[in-house]
């Protein structure tokens, strides 16, 4: 029968008696039924989920970069001339990235100095 | 009075502050700085002194450039190459994407710094590494919100619609300057689209791309924003140095339309891009120092067929393009186009086909190379970032960002020809110059004068400050070699200069030896003199001398030299008028002859 078929090329055992092999059938009808249930479902123009974030308008306007997000960046520029006005950035007063002090080139296989060395093709 | 030993003033001053008689005839002065000045002191003659020579050089380069590629275009003309009857049976389509470093404090989507700091260890290779950067297992990106302003700057400079939700997408694909196996991009979803380019001739734009109109629009199909790789150096045959530094440093890609039907036009859409990018602070980094990028794609089709009908973004009937790339500079893009049109025209009327494949331009090279023909062809598996959320922009910040955009370089050039009388040309230096801080000084003296004289068109002293503050102060920075930071000379002052001098107090001679001499002392907070004061010390105010002094003067200098007046008189060389009209005002007291008056004179004296 079909259930054997399936159970010889999923190397399971078959089933020892006839109580066993009712309810193994029951079991599988019940999840194709599943199956077919789900794909029943009309998914005509959602988009495929990229990740799990919250994605509902508060989410969204959480989400959303505008003069209050910016506020520390628009601060850290200046108003350059007087008659001709150009914003500019004000440069250095950064000291370092935010905790982050290791050795990039602790991990490295191959080194020289402060670089990484690789082997490539032969150059011309 | 003790002569300073510390500042050089210029030894007439010196002498003037001794005088005890005005009204002594000075002999010619023999110190350097004196004879510079005499120089300088014929004010009916042509504007441009030599020593504002760098000011225009790029100018005068530029022209250099145009008339070796008229004559260029004149000896293809002449069929010497062949090229230009091709061309009339061929046309040329040019779409550029241009990648250029954003000017931010961080990376794109780690912490670590884009630029060098002051710290010690701010110059040192794979210094500024975030452990994002270097693909370590298990970390994570985050996008570093201030990395938006200068995109957005970008943006709204171009006219692009900025689009409130976009998305962060990978690009695969393995080399050792992508650590992460992916560069994280906008494929499908770009924060800006459709903008556009304005050029006009004075960009550069040969006639014929213009096809009479005065304006020729370049659309610009998107603006996305992207990650940098790192840096590559070849340290022998096979082996390479890996610096990480530059790894996640943000660029935007800017890509245009296929409108691009020229290499000259295809330059100078990359120049102007450049420019408007550096007045918004977006990208300060020009292509000299490899902080622009230009890719361009270049296809020939048979004027008036549609090509092999390949489109692109909606612009259809195109022939099959090949893509060249990493163009680091304008010439490399004009000679790279150049090249590559003619090396597909070859190949399409030997009967040919043009395959779609990558390829590569070498300084100095007649040809581009294939780098990766169409079985090299990467798939890039471009996917959403999982670990990036959407973009979303918010209406208030492109607002404000709109509202406080400084003005853009053309509409600049148009108001100093509009309102301040000033040609194209030194309408286009000024803008040009030192980051826009001359043109503020320019645009201050302006309207200082201006509402000193009671003026009410600021059309009518514009040119003039024009010409002091481009040549003058120019020529003076050259000669001393100083930069515009050490100009020492405020606005006020040569405000009160110029005052001085339209109102006819001062000659010209005069004021140029005042602004010298400002220039030459220390700035605030040591005393300055103020510009009245030293008129009063050096006896400088013009006192016209009458008719009848004029004519003394010019009869005595006629009495020493005969030949000169045997030159002019009888072999008609009108030019030595001049020689007399400085010989009066070197020979004169200082502040008493004016040039004008003087070559009045002497030409009533010769009798012509």
């Amino acid at each position: 029968m079909q259930l054997h078929h399936l159970l010889r090329l999923s190397a399971l055992p078959p089933p020892k008696d006839a109580a066993e092999e009712a309810q193994m059938l029951s079991t599988l009808a019940s999840q194709l039924h599943f199956v077919k249930e789900i794909q029943k479902v009309d998914t005509e123009g959602v988009e495929p989920l990229r990740s799990l974030r919250d994605e509902t308008a508060q989410g969204e306007k959480e989400a959303e970069l505008g003069m209050v997000a910016l506020r520390g960046a628009l601060e850290r520029e200046e108003i350059r001339g007087t008659h001709h006005r150009r914003t500019r950035r004000k440069r250095g007063g950064r000291d370092g990235d935010g905790g982050e002090k290791w050795d990039p080139l602790g991990t490295a296989g191959r080194k020289m100095g402060r670089y990484f060395v690789v082997e490539g093709e032969k150059q011309g | 009075m003790q002569s300073s030993t510390i500042r050089t003033a210029p030894s007439h001053f010196a002498r003037a502050l001794q005088c005890t008689s005005p009204g002594l005839i000075r002999c010619p002065r023999p110190c350097i700085v004196a004879k510079w000045l005499q120089s300088r002191n014929l004010t009916t003659a042509t504007p441009a002194a030599q020593e504002a020579i760098p000011l225009r050089k790029h100018l005068k380069d530029e022209a250099k450039r145009k008339k070796a590629d008229a004559k260029r275009d004149g000896n293809t003309a002449s069929t010497k190459s062949g090229a230009d009857p091709r061309l009339e049976k061929w046309e040329l389509t040019v779409g550029i994407e241009i990648h250029a470093e954003l000017n931010t404090a961080c990376k794109l989507v780690s912490s670590a710094p884009a630029e060098v700091l002051e710290t010690d260890n701010g110059g040192m290779a794979n210094s500024r590494v975030a452990m994002f950067d270097a693909a370590l297992p298990g970390t994570q990106p985050q996008f570093q919100v201030a990395t938006l302003l200068p995109a957005l700057r970008a943006a709204i400079a171009f006219g692009c619609e900025v689009q409130r939700k976009s998305g962060w997408d990978r690009k695969h694909y393995f080399h050792w300057d992508q650590p992460n196996g992916y560069q994280i991009t906008q494929y499908y979803q770009p924060f800006a689209k459709d903008g556009c380019l304005v050029l006009d001739a004075s960009d550069g734009v040969p006639a014929l791309d213009m096809q009479g109109a005065d304006r020729l629009r370049i659309g610009i199909k998107q603006i996305q924003m992207e990650q940098d790789t790192a840096k590559t150096t070849n340290v022998g045959s096979s082996t390479y140095h890996v610096d990480l530094n530059r790894a996640g440093v943000p660029l935007i890609e800017i890509i245009t339309l296929p409108q691009i039907h020229s290499p000259q036009t295809a330059a100078a859409v990359v120049r102007k891009i450049q420019a408007v990018l550096k007045s918004v602070d977006s990208c300060v980094i020009g292509m000299e120092l490899g902080g622009l990028r230009a890719d361009v794609n270049v296809s020939v089709r048979e004027r008036g067929t549609s090509g092999v009908g390949s489109s692109y973004s909606g612009v259809s009937g195109l022939g099959q393009r090949t893509e060249i790339k990493n163009l680091s500079s304008f010439k490399a893009v004009e000679d790279a186009i150049i090249a590559e049109r003619d090396r597909q025209i070859t190949v399409l009327e030997a009967g040919g086909v043009i395959e779609g494949e990558t390829r590569g331009w070498t300084l100095g090279a007649t040809e581009t190379t294939r780098l990766r023909g169409k079985e090299g062809e990467v798939d890039y598996r471009y996917m959403p970032d999982a670990d990036l959320p959407p973009l979303v922009i918010g209406q208030d910040l492109v607002k404000h960002l709109t509202s406080t955009l400084p003005t853009l370089p053309d509409q600049l050039q148009q108001d100093l020809q509009d309102e301040y009388n000033l040609s194209l040309k030194d309408a286009k230096t000024l803008i040009d110059l030192d980051n826009g801080d001359r043109l503020d000084f320019f645009l201050r003296t302006v309207h200082s004068v201006t509402a000193e004289l009671s003026i009410s068109s600021q059309a009518q002293i514009g040119k003039m400050v024009g010409n002091w503050v481009l040549h003058e102060l120019g020529g003076l920075l050259t000669t001393h070699q100083r930069s515009w930071d050490d100009v020492r000379i405020t606005a006020d002052e040569l405000r009160d200069i110029l005052v001085c001098l339209h109102q006819k107090r001062i000659t010209t001679r005069v004021a140029k030896q005042l602004l010298a001499d400002l220039f030459q002392r220390e700035p605030a907070p040591a005393a300055r003199p103020c510009v009245e004061q030293l008129i009063e010390t050096g006896n400088l105010r013009l006192r016209p001398l009458s008719e009848e002094e004029y004519r003394d003067l010019a009869r005595r200098i006629m009495d020493e030299s005969p030949e000169m007046v045997k030159a002019v008189r009888e072999k008609g060389q009108k030019g030595k008028v001049m020689w007399f009209v400085g010989q009066m005002v070197r020979q004169g007291e200082e502040g008493t002859v004016e040039p004008e008056q003087a070559r009045a004179t002497i030409e009533r004296l010769m009798g012509g």
